[in-house]
């Protein structure tokens, strides 16, 4: 039985009355196309398009990455559709000023997970009711209580094999990539209008797919997402190559959390430690 | 068809295939599995590595001939200031591919066009000589494929020095192209025998036609300037996934990565997509939004190539639409362009 069965409807009357009474240029959502094998997103701009939109277990994607966008501001306030984990990166965007609160009008949806079988971030959720978005649709979830230690075990299956078979494994992996930049195309806090990899003079990181360039550039990545990823998971969703970037997500993440007891994007007025000063913090190295 | 070379085989002929070239000495890319169940086209060097099975490979055939980065030069200056220069091109080893698919066969026309086109591309070319291209047809196409809309068929042999039917579950038949094919053919000895004569080749596999190219291309002629552009890239994200897994996109960027005293100047895939692919030193971008980069991959396929080379330059694998992050359908778009 579908998890998210009964959103659809209610989620199509809020946009509906958004978008008629002109409250927003947009509504960006989840569709269906019958040729593909998740719900795409969609954007709408009139009342009697609602239609096409549903909420389903398909609805992978993290809609906050379109926020930033300038044909998207050009349409005027952007309704938003978001489960709990897209609202974490939107909190992100509203921290770092990239976004204002007045220019979205947040669509939130009580989701019950995601995928089949039930992706492993959504079995560890702690915002299946996300909190302060201007409308909620759905019923009521039921919050399990999520212990510190299941947060990150991704990263733990690899922290638990010696160094030496780290190092091998992330040099197989590594090694597959293709330079393809979806990563970080779909990744809402890679807002950048220019990324260090097209910096050319000079030029920072080499952009050959080798396992020189390849180290570079994800280690780049991950360093600057630490402290800000969201754990959303689709850098790992859409990356052609299967290579396993949540488990270096999770454990940038892990680091963060336990030398600055932060986690990101629970809400948008969090105190993020890349970017307040604290004579409190320890200094063991640049993390 | 006219006069057909045809031989026979048993279910298990890619196996004995690989076998058989392997003992040769002879380098053999066949179909294997990744732990993450990826089929994909890979050396190997015993038959246990293969599999029989499988709708198509996860990459197409460009990368074996336009690798997705390649040293076209290096050197490095000695103590004397004395400068040696590479890399030294080793013998050109013979390889043979065996179990691509139709489509991505026919691909290597387009290809050949660009790399042979004012110029011969050495590297290109060289990869192109040593190589045999052994083919399997599709008896079961995936959703996602549409060669028969773009000049091709399940059956089709462009670009296929043999092309193989059946295999797998039931005895193969194969269809010999060319001069390399006839060389294959000799090496796989007495596991393969001349086909009786009168034998037929299987009843062709249905696959409906979705668009027409011509109607497309016509639409395209008049609408550069439309609103489409904007509507339908709306949810593209600009990423290099749908260039570099099509079988047919060939752009590049030349790079120069040296040291103190060494370096090399790379030749790595680039792609229309990305934001940085037009953009001028000055600061101008031709291209400057995703509604411009989405219409130069249309353009380019289904109109720019065919005016130049008679042909667009799409073999309908379906890849794009089936990686694509965001589900951006390129089909339904051709599909939606006919309908207008
Ligand atoms: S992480 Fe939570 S909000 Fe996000 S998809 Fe899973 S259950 Fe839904
Ligand atoms: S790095 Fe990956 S998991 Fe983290 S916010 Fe970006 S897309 Fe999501
Ligand atoms: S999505 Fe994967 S293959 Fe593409 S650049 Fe990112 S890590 Fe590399
Ligand atoms: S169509 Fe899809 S795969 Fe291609 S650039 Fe856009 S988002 Fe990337
Ligand atoms: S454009 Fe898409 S369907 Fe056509 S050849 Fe390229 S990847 Fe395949």
């Amino acid at each position: 039985m579908s998890a998210n069965g009964t959103i659809t409807q209610t989620l199509r009357e809020a946009a509906a009355q958004v978008l008629s009474e002109e409250k927003v240029g947009v509504v960006i959502g989840y569709g269906r196309d019958d040729g593909q094998e998740f719900s795409t997103p969609v954007f709408l701009r009139k009342a009697e398009e609602v239609k096409r939109l549903v909420f389903d277990d398909l609805c992978f994607g993290n809609l906050a990455v379109y926020l930033p966008r300038p044909e998207i501001r050009k349409m005027g306030k952007t309704g938003i559709v978001v489960k709990g984990c897209d609202l974490r990166a939107v909190n992100v965007l509203l921290r770092e000023n990239v976004i204002k609160r007045e220019d979205v009008l947040l669509i939130g949806v009580r989701c019950g997970g995601v995928g089949q079988p039930q992706l492993p971030k959504c079995s560890v959720c702690e915002l299946h009711d996300p909190g302060g978005c201007d409308v909620v649709v759905g019923e009521a979830i039921e919050q399990q209580e999520v212990k510190a230690e299941q947060r990150y075990t991704e990263a733990g299956k690899i922290e638990a094999k010696p160094a030496e078979h780290r190092w091998e494994f992330w040099q197989k992996q590594l090694s597959k990539c293709i330079r393809c930049y979806a990563c970080r195309q779909v990744c809402p806090l890679c807002y950048c209008k220019r990324c260090i990899i097209e910096k050319s003079t000079p030029q920072w990181v080499q952009t050959s797919p080798h396992l020189r360039g390849n180290l570079a550039w994800n280690v780049t990545r991950a360093l600057h997402l630490t402290g800000r990823c969201v754990g959303c998971g689709e850098c790992e969703r859409v990356c052609p190559m299967d290579i396993p970037l949540g488990a270096i997500n999770q454990k940038m993440a892990k680091v963060v959390d336990e030398r600055f007891g932060f986690r990101s994007g629970f809400s948008a007025q969090e105190e993020a430690p890349f970017t307040t000063f604290s004579t409190e913090d320890s200094e063991e190295g640049i993390l | 068809m006219g006069e057909q070379k045809l031989y026979q085989a048993s279910a298990n002929w890619l196996k004995s295939a690989v076998d058989a070239l392997c003992a040769a000495g002879i380098e053999v890319l066949a179909p294997t599995q990744s732990e993450s169940g990826k089929v994909d086209l890979a050396r190997v060097t015993s038959s246990e590595q293969v599999i029989q099975s499988y709708p198509n490979t996860a990459f197409p055939l460009k990368r074996l001939f336009l690798p997705m980065s390649e040293v076209l030069l290096e050197y490095e200056k000695g103590e004397e200031g004395d400068v040696e220069l590479g890399p030294k091109s080793a013998p050109a080893k013979e390889l043979v591919i065996l179990g691509c698919r139709p489509c991505d066969a026919a691909a290597l026309e387009m290809l050949d066009k660009v790399f042979q086109w004012d110029y011969s591309d050495v590297p290109y070319q060289e990869k192109r000589d040593r190589t045999t291209v052994v083919s399997l047809a599709c008896s079961e196409p995936s959703p996602e494929c549409f060669c028969t809309s773009v000049g091709g068929s399940p059956q089709g042999s462009e670009q296929s020095d043999v092309l193989v039917f059946g295999g797998a579950n039931s005895a193969a038949l194969m269809q010999i192209n060319t001069a390399k094919g006839e060389k294959f053919i000799e090496r796989l000895a007495d596991t393969v025998t001349p086909a009786p004569e009168g034998t037929k080749l299987p009843e062709p596999t249905e696959l409906e036609q979705k668009f027409d190219p011509q109607k497309v291309k016509g639409w395209l002629d008049e609408n550069f300037e439309s609103n489409f552009w904007v509507e339908n890239s709306l949810g593209c994200l600009g990423c290099g996934t749908c260039s570099y897994l099509c079988p047919t996109c060939h752009c590049f960027d030349i790079v120069d990565e040296a040291s103190w005293n060494r370096g090399q100047r790379r030749r790595n895939w680039d792609c229309c997509s990305f934001a940085l692919f037009t953009l001028h030193a000055s600061g101008h971008n031709p291209r400057p939004d995703q509604a411009a980069r989405y219409r130069q991959r249309l353009m380019h396929k289904f109109k720019v190539f065919p005016e130049r080379f008679g042909r667009v330059a799409c073999v309908g694998c379906g890849r794009c639409l089936k990686n694509c992050a965001v589900g951006q359908n390129l089909l339904a778009d051709l599909a939606d362009i006919e309908s207008r």
